[in-house]
């Protein structure tokens, strides 16, 4: 422990246990001045320059910096001097760089980042595809202002390659499944869901339909149902994500047959399903039409289509400001700005590779598109933008499949791709080469999946079983990822990245 | 007569100088008589009465003044050996004498007047027998025993010989000097005769000292003395300290006033200009305008040889062997000296042997050396040399420029995704002409179709239960989903359930248009069905049905080849079995009219059976591969067009450039062959490649352009387990060459029972592909 004393303007600090442990070094002291660029953790005015062993290290320093700040839960902090982190002792450091211990030393202290550390993984029957949290913090539980989600109370929405979607409590229990194909559920796998309310679940897939669920929890919420309450028809190929806006009730999907649809989550709104893309018009054998549903469910077709692609559509949504607004990338290679209130396309960014992701990125007016060159690209749709490609952010051995922001930090950013792992981005983590401005990741997470079967260290080629699919970081949950492992993997999300 | 003359002057000298100076005279008497001495010694021991004769002679002649005979008789023993001659002369001459004298007298004495006027008788001399007992007696010794010398004083003798004769007794100094007194000599006489006057020379007494001193070597000058008092410059006594220990003294440490006095004079008059300090003289440049002096040699540098010199060459410098103490491994045992010694000299490897003489100063004398030279010498000046011209040609210079790879993006070069499912072998694959999905087909019978992306797979079909599907093509166009495989003996026209119903009823509905066309078709005659019937399409099984199959077309021989035309309403099957009767090898498939023909009556020439066929991408050509060629045939005019002859044993793919006859270019064709080549043709230039690519380790099993001509890349796929991308771009401009560059390797696949990839396809837009493995994986590629 240490024991802060004041003397006038000095703080002579008396460790004793340390003490014994490096008598050496603790004969000598070292005055430092602690800084920091943030307020909130910043120490009074007054403080001067304080006498420490120097053979403190970071955690000594923490609890130092912790006990002059009064805190009751310590914070962890890390130090930086002459602007690199402290990562051995103060003597050792002093040493290495040749200052002498008469100078004072400048240590800034930053909140420290704290690794995203496993926290548990839900196994599915196959490969899930997509994931989506509700709690109270969700986009989905914002929007719903009428209810409000406790801290426990947050699900996860897992949709499967086998073709259900599951809602699961944080305590690793379903809580509710989606119907089977014959009880009116997706005839194929399915590729996208999302939270549109607390109470309602958009999902698509292979399948070509959007289907709006009802979802409704017991009181203890140990069980619930998902019912289905619409269904949309509209696209001629797989979808491959959608996205959703609760309060304008709109969903934007991409899918394989080079359209972006946009549909009305309200029965009233939407116009007629296209009575050719029916199951029903299908030519097959009756046997086939017998696996069609039992159950009658709502059909509707699409607000607009929004066909300009000229290959599959990965991914499309909404501005995050401006729901009228809505962006979709390609495999075509290009990311389009729409204009959703005349279904009109604004702008197109042409790119050199397919892009298979989208994410948007509102306070830097940035868009953040995963690229099958293993990249991501970060693109400012704005017409004045100059430049294509804003910032390259470079890491991935394989495409990168799913982005989601970061709930705490607008510079934050978590990517899923093939190769197995999620990336987390700050994308004021850059420099600037040759191929223009570059980044890499601060934390790359890898499935537990691996780890516990034992082949962490095992080369995949392909990221082949451990593919990610879908992940979804929420500021309550954490950072929640799908993949080709049957697995939903939930990290720990918060303190990831230095917050500004 | 000189000589007396001489001798007479001698005499006078030595006398003047006994009157005048003691010291030369005493020096000058002692040299004559030690000379005299020996002289008469020597007369003693051989006829001392002849000398004794003489004296008396002389001086008996010097009683009767007969000056020059005396002189005479008495310079001949005194001059030298000469006179030992004339006295044998003499010896012989005398006893005639004395015989006739003993004949006068009867008595052996005669009786003379001594230098006293005494009487005094003188024997004859006898003459000693040889045998004489007394001979070694010397014949001088007194014979007078042991008696004092004084009993002869008042006798003229002082003994008596061997022969008794008296021993005279010689002359004293008082007879001499009485002698000499008595003879008158001129003052200044010297007996020489001035040669201008006749005169006798008179030389005074200064004159004589000087030619005294001229003979003697001495100082001629008068008053000179060579032994004068010495004067010390230095002590000559020993100083126990030959330094001074005094204190230096003050004065030493003083300024010099009188310095300082000549200094400030100086300094004075340099001041007021009196005196010019010394300036180094400015070298006078006679800068003359007019003429220019040119710095012949200002940029001379070094030149190099003469073209012709041929520097000598270089020994090879020494080594361990030849050191003087080499390492002992470089030492010969035993063995290796015997066989060295006993080796011919001319043979020996070497002229030594190493041996090890431990330190430099024991090493012996090399006796070789003068002879190792001389060769060395030989080989230098009898040795032609030759300036050999050599070759410098950087062998990278040569090399054709290559873009690097990194420009030629995008290219494939990871595995993005691995399809797992196939029991056995994939032995063909198809990404869909919307480049969504990948259709596969193996050895378990199965075609499956699969997300291209995720690799998840989305529908597959059981085809036949023991019999591999070996090809599996998706029809092209987007109009229409179709699925053509060959299975065994059949065909399988199929449409995977993972449509949308509309474009499901399109793609059924293509396929079973046909059905009424087959059945308006004529019967074919019986003739016709013997021999060559073409099959007849029927529809599946019902459960095959189920699973998508919507025709099957029972060919009879199994084919390995399916391609269609672009239009997507033909396709073409080739059956490469030896057992195929060659005009069925080849068939032509009509989806729209369920019409199956073989366009081949006969066997191809040459090559073996047909391997696999394509149509040419915009034209009505069918291209044909056989084993060593490939054929290109004119649908419409049904002639043989092209023929390509790429020199490969057994042709196992080609592809056709799918923007060829386009672009203005020609077609180019690339041919793979189970002989490792892959061959590019261009089909403007030659039959024969353009460009032979041989990095494969084993056979080339297909071979594929990207489709979309956006990216100018082609890969194939190789039993050794990889894929090898490679760019090759065709320009439009027919002057320029197809430039073929090497992009990557891809590596994966493992090889299982010999087989490695096995088919290759694009994917239609990207610059991806896919590869079957006989591992039982397809992968993504990109």
């Amino acid at each position: 422990m240490l024991y802060p004393v004041f003397s006038g303007n000095l703080l002579f600090i008396m460790n004793g246990p340390q003490d014994s442990v490096s008598a050496a070094s603790a004969q000598r002291q070292v005055r430092v001045q602690l800084v920091s660029k943030q307020e909130d953790i910043a120490l009074p005015e007054n403080t001067g320059p304080i006498l420490v062993p120097t053979g403190l290290r970071r955690y000594a320093l923490s609890t130092l910096v912790n006990n002059l700040l009064g805190n009751d839960k310590p914070v962890p902090f890390e130090f930086l001097i002459n602007g690199a982190f402290l990562r051995t002792s103060i003597d050792e450091y002093l040493t290495a760089n040749g200052i002498s211990a008469e100078t004072t030393l400048e240590i800034e202290y930053i909140r420290a980042l704290i690794p995203p550390l496993h926290i548990a993984s839900f196994e599915h029957d196959d490969w899930v595809s997509a994931v989506d949290v509700l709690s109270a913090t969700s986009s989905a539980a914002s929007w719903a202002s009428s209810s409000s989600i406790s801290q426990g109370q947050s699900r996860i929405l897992s949709a499967s390659y086998d073709g259900l979607l599951r809602i699961w409590n944080m305590s690793s229990q379903i809580v509710a499944t989606s119907p089977s194909a014959l009880d009116g559920g997706h005839s194929a796998s399915i590729k996208a869901a999302k939270f549109l309310s607390p109470t309602s679940i958009v999902s698509a897939g292979l399948d070509r339909t959007v289907r709006l669920w009802k979802y409704a929890e017991s009181e203890d919420g140990f069980s619930g149902k998902i019912a289905p309450q619409l269904e949309l028809y509209g696209h001629k190929s797989g979808i491959n994500s959608l996205a959703v806006h609760a309060p304008s009730n709109r969903i934007l999907t991409a899918s394989s047959d080079h359209a972006v649809g946009f549909w009305s989550t309200k029965k009233s709104d939407a116009p007629a399903a296209p009575e050719n893309l029916l199951p029903s018009a299908a030519s097959r054998t009756s046997k086939r039409r017998k696996l069609n549903s039992s159950i009658s469910t709502p059909q509707r077709g699409p607000l607009a289509l929004l066909s300009s692609h000229t290959a599959p559509v990965s991914a499309a949504i909404f501005d995050a400001k401006d729901s009228t607004v809505g962006y979709s990338t390609s495999w075509d290679h290009t990311l389009r700005t729409w204009d959703l209130v005349t279904a009109a396309l604004v702008d197109t960014r042409s790119t050199s590779h397919s892009l298979l992701s989208l994410e948007h990125l509102p306070e830097h007016h940035l868009l953040a598109t995963g690229t099958s060159a293993r990249h991501i690209t970060l693109i400012d749709p704005r017409v004045s933008a100059t430049t294509i490609s804003a910032m390259t952010l470079r890491g991935h051995t394989n495409a990168v499949v799913s982005l989601s922001r970061d709930p705490h930090s607008s510079y934050g950013l978590i990517s899923g791709s093939h190769d197995g792992t999620c990336r987390i981005w700050d994308i004021r983590a850059t420099k600037t080469d040759k191929d223009g401005v570059v980044g890499e990741s601060v934390y790359s997470i890898t499935r537990k999946s691996l780890e516990e079967a034992g082949k962490a260290d095992v080369k995949r080629v392909g990221g082949e079983g451990v593919k990610v699919f879908g992940v979804c970081w929420d500021r309550s949950v954490g950072i929640v990822s799908a993949g080709e492992d049957k697995r939903i993997q939930i990290n720990r999300g918060e303190g990831v990245l230095s917050s500004a | 007569m000189v000589a007396s003359a001489g001798s007479k002057k001698r005499k006078a000298v030595t006398r003047d100088v006994e009157e005048e100076a003691g010291a030369f005279s005493g020096d000058e008497l002692a040299g004559d008589l030690n000379g005299a001495l020996s002289d008469s010694a020597n007369d003693l021991s051989s006829d001392e009465d002849d000398s004794e004769v003489e004296l008396v002679d002389e001086f008996s002649s010097d009683e009767d003044d007969d000056e020059e005979d005396e002189l005479d008789s008495d310079e001949i023993p005194s001059d030298g050996e000469d006179a030992v001659q004339k006295k044998s002369d003499k010896l012989t001459t005398a006893p005639s004498d004395d015989e006739s004298s003993s004949d006068e007298a009867e008595v052996n004495f005669r009786i003379e007047k001594d230098a006293n006027g005494n009487d005094r008788y003188v024997y004859d001399e006898i003459n000693p027998d040889d045998n004489s007992d007394y001979s070694d007696v010397g014949e001088n010794s007194n014979t007078i025993g042991n008696i004092p010398l004084s009993f002869y004083n008042q006798y003229p003798h002082i003994g008596y010989d061997i022969n008794g004769k008296k021993i005279m007794r010689p002359a004293t100094g008082e007879a001499l000097d009485a002698l000499l007194d008595s003879i008158e000599i001129p003052k200044g006489f010297t007996g020489l005769t001035d040669p201008s006057t006749g005169k006798p020379l008179e030389l005074s007494q200064d004159e004589l000292e000087l030619l005294r001193k001229v003979q003697m070597n001495e100082i001629p000058e008068d008053g000179y003395n060579p032994y004068e008092p010495l004067m010390e410059w230095f002590t000559t006594e020993k100083e126990v300290m030959p330094l001074s220990a005094a204190p230096e003294p003050k004065r030493r440490f003083l300024p010099s006033k009188h310095e300082a006095k000549r200094v400030m004079k100086i300094v004075k008059a340099i001041r007021e200009g009196r005196i010019l300090p010394y300036k180094p003289p400015a070298e006078q440049d006679e800068e003359d305008k007019d003429i220019i002096k040119y710095d012949l040699w200002a940029d001379e540098e070094e030149r190099p040889d003469h073209i012709m010199h041929v520097p000598a060459p270089k020994l090879p410098p020494p080594g361990y062997e030849e050191s003087y103490h080499p390492p002992p491994e470089y030492l010969p045992d035993n063995k290796e000296r015997k066989t060295w010694e006993q080796m011919d000299p001319e043979d020996r490897e070497r002229e030594y042997l190493p041996t090890d003489f431990g330190s430099l100063r024991k090493v012996p004398g090399y006796g070789e050396f003068v002879k190792e030279k001389f060769e060395r010498c030989l080989d230098l000046y009898l040795a032609p040399r030759v300036r050999r011209s050599k070759l410098n040609i950087d062998p990278e210079s040569l090399l054709p420029k290559l873009p690097s790879p990194e420009e030629l993006k995008p290219f494939p070069s990871m595995c993005a995704t691995v399809f797992r499912g196939h029991k056995g072998r994939v032995r063909s694959l198809s990404v869909d002409p919307t480049g969504v999905w990948l259709a596969t087909a193996g050895d378990d019978g199965t075609v499956r179709v699969w997300e291209l992306l995720t690799g998840r797979q989305l529908w597959s079909v059981q085809l036949s239960e023991e019999e591999a599907v070996n090809v599996v093509r998706w029809r092209p166009g987007k109009d229409a989903v179709v699925l053509a495989a060959a299975a065994g003996d059949d065909l399988y026209l199929m449409v995977p359930s993972i449509l949308d119903p509309e474009l499901e009823k399109a793609s059924l509905e293509l396929l079973d248009a046909g059905w009424g066309f087959a059945a308006s078709k004529p019967a074919p005659s019986a003739a016709e069905e013997g021999k060559r019937a073409p099959p007849q399409w029927i529809r599946p099984s019902s459960t095959l049905a189920d699973s998508g199959v919507c025709a099957v077309i029972p060919l009879r021989y199994v084919a390995k080849s399916i391609s269609w035309h672009r239009r997507g309403d033909y396709f073409v099957t080739v059956c490469p079995g030896s057992s195929t009767p060659a005009s069925m090898a080849v068939a032509i498939h009509t989806v729209s009219k369920h019409l199956t023909q073989y366009p081949f009556s006969r066997r191809i020439k040459g090559g073996g059976p047909p391997q696999t066929a394509h149509f040419h991408p915009s034209k009505p050509i069918l291209f044909v591969a056989n084993q060593r060629t490939v054929r290109g045939y004119d649908l419409s005019r049904q002639l043989l067009v092209k023929i390509v002859q790429p020199g490969a044993r057994w042709i196992s793919s080609f592809d056709i450039h799918p923007t060829s006859s386009t672009a203005s270019g020609g077609d180019n064709l690339i041919v793979g062959s189970y002989d490792r080549r892959l061959l590019w043709h261009d089909l403007e230039l030659s039959q024969r490649p353009y460009k032979t690519l041989r990095y494969h380790r084993k056979a080339i099993r297909a071979v594929k352009f990207h489709p979309s001509g956006r990216y100018p890349l082609f890969a194939d796929a190789s039993d050794d387990g990889s894929l090898q991308i490679f760019h090759g771009s065709v320009t439009g401009d027919m002057l320029s060459n197809a430039s073929i560059v090497p992009l990557k390797v891809l590596k994966g696949h493992k090889i299982t029972g010999e087989l490695g990839v096995l088919d290759i396809d694009w994917h239609p837009r990207e610059a991806w592909c896919v590869s079957a493995g006989a591992d039982g994986t397809c992968r993504l590629w990109m």
